[in-house]
């Protein structure tokens, strides 16, 4: 078969698909009857989504009603799962939540002609008009989003298990298209240079200078790896992609496999994300019975293959080298680069690594060229990232922004501090990442440089906004036993220096800071620096930034024995204040330890057995409270 | 070679289909855990004949990954999420709570009879319901979302499922 006739073979066979995929697309937003989605994601699950999904299932099958059920991945607005969604014969669409089993019948009635019997419900219209209701897209939520989706387009709207929706609303045209005209390895690549898309994973290399290093490997054997080892807490941007729009991913990846020559691909998935691994697996051999994975892809002869490798818990892997070695059956250690991937990778063979969200660019690019890649974003970072937001905040969740958002919008966005209190410090890029106070907010906007002014770093894609009641000091502990605790053990620096970091912080916040501990901690980040790999190097960044940014506090610990906001253990002390509380032996009762002593009217704690866990405030709150321990005697020169 | 015995069997039955040099060595673990719930030096043994590694390698891996055991789990484990939207809601407070309940001394550990176990978790990013655990059950692999608990909550878990007294309404 000569070129040109595999183009066409590949245009007529992707012709059918679409021409398939899209009267199902039609038909899954114009139903035929009223259906209701509810959102099946790891988030909405937590949240009861599966009760509900029972209960709107028996409420429907007892009344008879003339509806149906699907699925989709929630929209951003993970404070209001589980998430449901009604679409209506005439295409209209409503987001509802939180949607509980007893509001099923409520539900049920919207959806079969009670026009307002949910109103109370609804979160925001999708699609066409409900007077009353407002648009979705005008929820402050989603202020800062791009007037139309990208990377999320259709997250929320249609059914992730579905690779006739992806199709549908636009997937795979460009993999189609390529096919058809033969465009060539190198203009793909140099799509992506003129788009200037960047790695997503943090370090924000370019994508197609990349895919160019492994296009120039010297052996055919060579891999293509997308890391989805999301390890940074409080991130989870790739995880929506997984769940919510899979085949976005494996897309991104068919034509990073036709750009560099991999003709095989490993997707690593952390342990901890169940139902991403089973949805892209899922995607994968939905695209390998279409022929948009495989041994000939489209009819073309174009070969490309993709598996998902399962993570086992192990934070360094995220590292891509580390990643490396995991994939390899080896201990997920990193290695020492040079050689880069590109040149020794997967069983030493060349490989490129990318994170989830940076192959889930390509498509777009693809698709829409290198102008419209750039229409949002700053002049030095174009484009959109996804964020997630967690914290004191009421409105937990995902949006996708342009580069250059400003931080104090994204704050307003999620509602502000909860309970109306101030920011204290703002986390973002997870434990190697950075620790900003809340002063600095006004200058913040989502790009590398406003956080690098600072000492930080914008990260993956995870922020969490913690409110003037907590203590810094106190998370430096979570962060430096964190980063100890997934080292990989190599470098002597990494592993020991963080244990001397973790070691340090707990005696602080069990009030043993010494006056030294500020030097001892700026000679074990200078050492931690010396390591090998990225997670050594930058787990000091977050004790750095608080020695700089929240001296004052830090120093409170240190010279003054006192937790400003009553946070360290061994700096409070838990005491029966108000012993007319009603409640007081309820709190006895609650206490794990059996640290109370005496009868009703003459409660005491003893100090010593306390653990500080809170439980009896939490019972008794105005019977017990939570206050500095006392001062300490001052050291009196002898003589 | 070790003698074949029945377990080794199984052990090889179940990975049969899985080659050296082909990144099979995680998912050979991991379907080894599920069966058994946990990962033996014979079983370690038998992964290393059938991806051609030194068994030494397959106890490196396998004690490199924190979700593999190389004992069996108790019937129940609690997962306790040491993620930072959960730290800055009594996050510690909690796990020390659990702790002290069931009478252990760290994560990691089981109650003598086997009856519960409390390790630390990995945020999953359902930080809206921080902060929370997850009640694992060993007999049928499910696992249950505990969310916005407060240290007096979490006592009254650790007491129920130690106690084995109805954990569900807790």
């Amino acid at each position: 078969m000569t070129s040109s006739t595999t183009g066409v073979v590949a245009g007529e066979r992707f012709a059918a698909l679409r021409e398939h995929a899209e009267a199902v697309y039609a038909a899954w937003r114009h139903p035929e009857r009223p259906r209701i989605d509810v959102a099946i994601d790891t988030s909405s699950l937590a949240s009861g989504a599966g009760a509900t999904r029972a209960a709107l299932e028996r409420v429907a099958a007892d009344r008879n009603a003339a509806v149906d059920l699907g699925r989709n991945h929630g929209y951003g607005m993970q404070w209001l799962q589980p998430l449901v969604t009604i679409t209506w014969p005439d295409g209209t669409s409503v987001l509802y939540g939180p949607v509980r089993p007893e509001d099923a019948p409520s539900i049920v009635d919207e959806a079969t002609g009670r026009v307002g019997a949910a109103a109370a419900l609804a979160s925001g219209v999708l699609a066409g008009d409900r007077p009353g209701i407002p648009s979705v897209r005008e929820h402050p939520f989603f202020a800062n989003e791009p007037r139309e989706r990208r990377l999320l387009r259709n997250i929320g709207l249609t059914d992730p298990e579905s690779l006739e929706h992806y199709i549908g609303s636009g997937g795979y045209r460009a993999v189609g298209r390529m096919l058809e005209r033969h465009q060539q390895p190198e203009q793909v690549r140099q799509l992506l240079i003129d788009a200037a898309l960047t790695g997503r994973g943090g370090a924000y290399f370019p994508t197609g200078v990349k895919w160019n290093f492994l296009a120039g490997a010297p052996t055919d054997e060579r891999y293509l790896v997308c890391n989805a080892d999301e390890g940074d807490p409080g991130a989870w941007v790739n995880r929506v992609i997984l769940e919510g729009d899979p085949h976005l991913l494996i897309e991104g990846m068919v034509f990073g496999g036709f750009a560099t020559g991999a003709r095989h691909g490993f997707i690593y998935i952390r342990d901890e994300y169940p139902l991403a691994v089973e949805r892209v697996d899922q995607a994968i051999r939905q695209a390998e019975a279409a022929g948009l994975l495989g041994e000939d892809i489209l009819g073309s002869g174009f070969r490309f293959t993709l598996e998902v490798i399962r993570g086992a818990g192990a934070y360094v892997c995220g590292d891509e080298t580390g990643l490396l070695s995991s994939i390899s059956d080896m201990r997920g250690q990193p290695r020492i680069k040079p050689p880069f991937p590109a040149v020794s990778g997967v069983f030493f063979k060349p490989t490129n690594v990318n994170n989830v969200e940076s192959y889930s660019n390509a498509p777009f690019v693809l698709r829409n060229g290198p102008e419209w890649y750039q229409a949002e974003g700053t002049e030095e970072m174009h484009g959109t990232r996804l964020f997630t937001f967690s914290g004191d905040i009421p409105r937990a969740g995902f949006m996708e922004v342009p580069f250059g958002t400003p931080l104090p919008a994204l704050l307003e966005a999620c509602g502000g501090i909860s309970g109306g209190r101030g920011l204290g410090a703002l986390q973002s890029g997870g434990p190697l990442g950075s620790l900003l106070p809340g002063a600095v907010l006004p200058t913040l906007d989502t790009t590398l440089n406003a956080f690098r002014a600072h000492g930080g770093s914008l990260g993956s894609g995870g922020m969490i906004f913690m409110s003037d009641e907590t203590c810094p000091v106190h998370f430096n502990e979570f962060i430096a036993d964190f980063v100890e605790e997934e080292s990989c053990g190599r470098c002597t620096t990494c592993h020991h220096g963080n244990q001397r970091m973790t070691e340090v912080f707990r005696r602080i916040i069990d009030g043993g800071g010494r006056r030294e501990d500020r030097h001892n901690l700026e000679m074990i980040d200078t050492t931690i620096q010396n390591s090998n790999c990225q997670h050594g190097q930058l787990s000091p960044t977050v004790m750095r930034n608080t020695l700089r940014h929240f001296a004052p506090t830090y120093d409170a610990h240190v010279a003054g024995h006192a937790c400003p906001t009553l946070t360290c253990e061994g700096l409070t002390r838990f005491r029966v204040v108000d012993q007319s509380d009603p409640r007081l032996p309820e709190a006895v009762d609650i206490c794990p330890v059996d640290a109370f002593r005496g009868a009703e009217g003459d409660w005491e704690i003893l100090d010593d057995r306390c653990i500080r866990c809170g439980a009896c405030t939490d019972v008794a709150p105005r019977g017990v409270a939570r206050e500095p321990v006392p001062a300490r005697p001052a050291l009196v020169p002898v003589g | 070679m070790p003698l074949e015995t029945e377990a080794r069997a199984q052990v090889r039955a179940l990975i049969a289909d899985l080659k050296p040099n082909d990144g099979d060595l995680l998912i050979a673990l991991h379907r080894v855990q599920h069966r058994y719930g946990y990962i033996s030096r014979e079983a370690m043994e038998v992964v290393a004949e059938q991806l051609d590694l030194f068994a030494a390698e397959v106890y490196g891996a396998t004690t490199f990954y924190s979700e593999f055991r190389l004992e069996p789990p108790a019937a129940t484990t609690v997962r306790w999420c040491s993620g930072p939207a959960c730290r800055l809601r009594n996050g510690t407070g909690i796990r020390d709570a659990m702790l002290a309940t069931l009478g252990l001394q760290t994560l990691g550990e089981q109650t003598a009879d086997g009856r519960v176990g409390l390790t630390v978790g990995q945020c999953n990013g359902t930080c809206e319901l921080a902060p929370q655990v997850w009640v694992d059950r060993t007999e049928d692999h499910s696992s249950r979302v505990v969310g916005q608990l407060t240290a007096a909550r979490a006592v009254r878990l650790a007491r129920a499922l130690r106690d084995g007294t109805d954990a569900d309404d807790v």
